[in-house]
């Protein structure tokens, strides 16, 4: 239950931010937990008549078993099908009907559920992901159902998709542990192996309050959301904490590569990623601000140089990805028609080396500030992006504040802290090369 | 390029519904529920009814019409001038694709600046300075924003770009390459395949029915060219500068009044759009997509130009077939299981539109998907749509207005068509109470007059062998590859 300044409870008020960092206001928040181990953050803004409410559950791909892979995300479309008080199709049904809009969507770390409202419905958002966490309806023609619009989604995005099978063969080729190794859409086999008895076990092991963290931004009055919270959520009872995955990744020690053939696929495609430390690590801004130099805007190195200047591909760039284990730094190029996919590669390593010997311009690392003070200035726009990352800075870090604190990790970062972090971990070594060429169609008919 | 945490997160990762199945062991469909309400749910009954915030408006002194709205959220400012006749719908006949073309490239340098000085410029301060322009549109978009405190700077490079484009030639060699692949690359999409397909058979030759530029149109462009269009078609006679942000009305005025002072009138008329060729009756095509594993189903017709009265009726009734959890994604995706995904929307403007409804499936089950496509779309014409269905319909339509509130942008877009369109002034004010105004009846006299089997046009796009035999059922066939080029069979 609540029970507001009594030992034992998280309640955060912020602190000042210190000079020269984030742009636009500080998000202030309270931050307690239930008895039953569900914390609860709510942050009020008084600045539209809505309400965004998400709910962050501790489980994601990376949780699958061996032979299950995809289960995860086939296990949040069953969320949708019912529960005690709620009909199949009837929660998205009431949330749009009411005005509002609502969504779920899983990746390898975590499941997360979402609506945002008008505010005067805060009481059924909060009903039906209360209905749902408690009391999940489990049955075969649901699950048979979703089966099939999950293998649709999965050919979808992938199996119809020019290079979608290279999507999932670099993720299986640059990791050894086998919890980030899957996509997190997963195989159709074990999709089509899932049974009802799966279900059941996965809801009561990870769809507890004390696996779940749920955030509230908007409109609303916190003492009486959280008396809310209160009567939905308060007796839900809760379960044996889950067991962690073990993310671990073991030293990489040698170039990994593979050339794929791809009948969808009109020009070839090179897609390089080096294992990087996990989200919020200490050298995790150094990434950030590395990617920003390699590949943030038209002025970055590898846009300039790799796809205007020599014009070696159409597009090219770089990012660094967040999760809550070991993450991949990766480079991508489509081939320009006509030039050589060994062309592009050296290319990119060689902007790379660049960067890592200097010098970086002051305007280049000026640019990676300026864009971390605008991301910080953009998330007062949206009530559901500062829920959504008030939950998740909360459930993995134990620190949703970061969401004021982490533009001044970015204002840090120096050019010599870029070329340190580009030197340790954009190495031959540490990297994993898939290389996708596209396969002539074999003649079909009618033709 | 940062994976920054919310756009990319809810884009990329998977999703149980989009905006827009292994059969079961032993083949056979699996019919689910569907939607069940067991109506326990505490529904606040009061539908929060909101007046979207008043913009203001005035005529800067060579003709642009401001249209702001106050954003104090955060320090951030957003201009987009709009100009109407240099959209693509104004392509001179044989260069599909010019007004793009120029959009693309005025952003490659201009008198004074190049491409690169332009980018780190607006890169160092965080900021964008876009042009574009639709393939089908009326106007193309200049677009520029920041934080407050750079806004001085992107304005002037707005306007440098808008006004003083140079089209470098080695900057138009660089595009030309670069469009040639990505020319060929879309062909690679089904959606892509799909839309090409069903534009034809919905517009004919009219200019509505390109969807891209050709390799033909690309190769044929010069730099005269570019500096035509621009000269011509870039001018303030018809254009509106939308701003939304962390300024006075006062500030943005004094700043848009002196950014844009050089840019004169041309005095010429904006040539008359004109309205493409009637129907002539239905058709089925199949464009040929080796290795597909699903087939992209499109059902569409021309649908009604903005101003038109059944607009109302068309938004409730496209609401309840192939909104977010319409009766498409019902019956295709929630009972059968065919699909992720099933929708319908339509599009309007000054001139006729069009109307689509679209699923991908599996290519096993592309004959009883299509079939439940088409059947649905019967039951709109045939029975009216039961009160409780129209209520559900109306109260989101109207309901979702609240939501607007938190994006200042999406508010002034509507200012922005009110302007275009020539909407009444008090268009928004009442646009609730006209949506509540529509009855069964209405829904189904739209859905008799616009989705009549003879008007819709059936375009599907996957596997020969598996698609082909249903098709043939609806009708005569016409096969084309996936570049575009009739197959003779």
């Amino acid at each position: 239950m609540f029970r507001p300044f009594r030992a034992g409870l998280v309640f955060a008020l912020l602190a000042v931010v210190s000079a020269g960092a984030a742009d636009g206001p500080v998000i202030k928040f309270t931050d307690v937990k239930l008895k039953n181990g569900l914390r609860v953050i709510i942050s009020e803004d008084h600045t539209a008549p809505t309400v965004s409410v998400a709910v962050n559950y501790y489980v994601g791909s990376a949780d699958e078993r061996k032979g299950r892979t995809g289960f995860a995300h086939l296990f949040e479309h069953m969320m949708f099908k019912g529960s005690e008080n709620v009909g199949p199709g009837e929660h998205p049904a009431l949330i749009f009907t009411n005005g509002g809009s609502m969504n779920g969507t899983t990746n390898q770390d975590r499941t997360l559920y979402y609506e945002t409202v008008p505010a005067n419905q805060i009481e059924l958002a909060l009903f039906l992901e209360a209905d749902r966490m408690k009391s999940l309806d489990i049955n075969k023609a649901n699950l048979d159902n979703q089966r099939g619009a999950v293998q649709e989604e999965r050919r979808l995005r992938m199996d119809n998709q020019p290079y979608g099978k290279t999507f999932e063969v670099t993720g299986e080729q640059a990791y050894d542990n086998p919890a980030y190794k899957h996509s997190v859409i997963g195989s159709m086999e074990d999709l089509s192996a899932a049974n009802v008895d799966d279900v059941a076990t996965f809801f009561k092991t990870y769809y507890a309050p004390n696996n779940a963290v749920l955030s509230i931004v908007g409109d609303v009055d916190t003492k009486k959301t959280m008396a809310l919270i209160e009567k939905y959520f308060g007796a839900i009872a809760r379960q044996p904490d889950p067991k962690r995955p073990d993310l671990t990744e073991p030293p990489h020690t040698a170039e990994r590569r593979s050339t794929i053939e791809d009948p969808l696929a009109r020009l070839p495609r090179l897609d390089v990623s080096w294992i990087v430390p996990p989200a919020q690590s200490a050298d995790s801004p150094a990434l950030d601000v590395l990617s920003d130099v390699l590949s943030s805007g038209r002025s970055s190195r590898i846009n300039q140089v790799v796809v205007r200047e020599k014009q070696l591909a159409t597009s090219a760039g770089a990012f660094a990805a967040d999760s809550k284990g070991p993450g991949l730094f990766s480079a991508f190029a489509m081939v320009a028609p006509g030039k050589k996919v060994e062309e592009v590669e050296a290319a990119i390593y060689e902007e790379i080396e660049k960067v890592k010997n200097g010098p970086i311009a002051a305007w280049e690392i000026e640019k990676a500030h300026n864009g971390a003070r605008r991301n910080q200035a953009a998330q007062a726009t949206s009530t559901l992006a500062r829920a959504v990352q008030l939950g998740e800075y909360a459930m993995f870090y134990n620190d949703p504040n970061l969401i004021n604190t982490r533009t001044d990790k970015i204002l840090k970062v120096t050019a010599a802290d870029v070329q340190r972090v580009a030197k340790k971990y954009l190495t031959r070594e540490n990297r994993s090369v898939v290389i996708t060429l596209p396969k002539a169609a074999p003649p079909k008919g009618g033709q | 390029m940062k994976r920054h945490l919310f756009a990319i997160a809810l884009v990329a990762a998977l999703g149980a519904y989009v905006e827009g199945q292994q059969a079961p062991p032993g083949g056979a469909t699996t019919k689910a529920e569907g939607t069940v309400l067991k109506n326990k749910a505490p529904v606040n009954k009061d539908l929060l009814r909101v007046k979207l915030p008043k913009p203001q408006e005035a005529d800067l002194s060579n003709g642009v019409h401001l249209i702001f709205l106050e954003d104090r959220r955060t320090p951030q400012v957003n201009f987009s001038m709009i100009i109407d006749g240099a959209g693509g719908y104004y392509d001179p006949a044989g260069i599909p694709g010019l007004a793009g073309f120029t959009a693309t490239l005025m952003r490659e340098g201009t008198t004074t600046k190049t491409s690169e000085q332009i980018s780190e410029q607006l890169d160092r301060l965080a900021s964008a300075v876009s042009v574009n322009s639709g393939i089908t549109s009326p106007s193309a978009t200049v677009n520029g924003n920041g934080l407050t405190n750079n806004i001085d700077t992107v304005l002037a490079l707005m306007a440098d770009v808008l006004m003083n484009p140079s089209f470098p030639q080695t900057e138009i060699d660089r595009f030309k390459a670069r469009t040639r692949a990505l020319l060929m690359q879309q062909r690679t999409q089904p959606g892509f395949l799909a839309s090409e397909r069903l534009n034809k058979v919905i517009y004919g030759d009219h200019p509505m029915a390109r969807v891209s530029a050709t390799p033909a149109s690309l190769e044929a462009l010069t730099r005269d060219a570019l500096v035509e269009f621009h000269k011509t078609h870039f001018v303030p006679d018809r254009a509106v500068l939308g701003v939304t942000g962390d300024m006075t009305f006062e500030q943005v005025k004094a700043k848009a009044e002196a950014a844009f002072a050089g840019w004169k009138k041309s005095g010429a008329a904006l040539p008359a759009q004109t309205e493409a060729a009637a129907l002539s009756g239905p058709s089925v095509s199949l464009v040929v997509r080796p290795n597909s594993v699903q087939t992209s189903l499109r059902v569409g017709t021309q649908s009604i130009e903005r101003k038109d009265p059944d607009f109302f009726p068309l938004t409730v009734a496209n609401r309840i077939l192939g909104g977010p959890f319409g009766r498409l994604f019902e019956h295709l995706r929630e009972q059968k299981g065919y699909t992720y995904g099933a929708n319908s929307f339509f599009s309007s403007s000054r001139i006729r539109g069009a109307w689509t409804a679209s699923t991908d499936v599996r290519s096993e089950v592309t004959d009883p998907a299509l079939t439940d496509l088409l059947a649905e779309i019967k039951q709109m014409r045939d029975v009216p749509v039961p009160a409780k269905d129209l209520d559900n319909a109306k109260r989101a339509i109207v309901g979702s207005f609240a939501l607007l509130l938190e994006n200042p942008n999406a508010i002034l877009a509507n200012y922005i068509d009110r302007h275009f369109y020539g909407l009444p002034a008090d268009y928004w004010d009442t646009y609730a109470s006209k949506i509540e105004a529509v009855t069964a009846a209405d829904v189904q006299r739209v859905a008799q007059k616009y989705w009549t089997p003879e008007r819709l046009q059936i375009v599907a796009v996957g596997d020969l062998a598996k698609v082909e035999p249903a098709l043939k059922k609806l009708g005569t066939v016409q096969v084309f590859d996936a570049d575009g080029n009739p197959i003779s069979k």
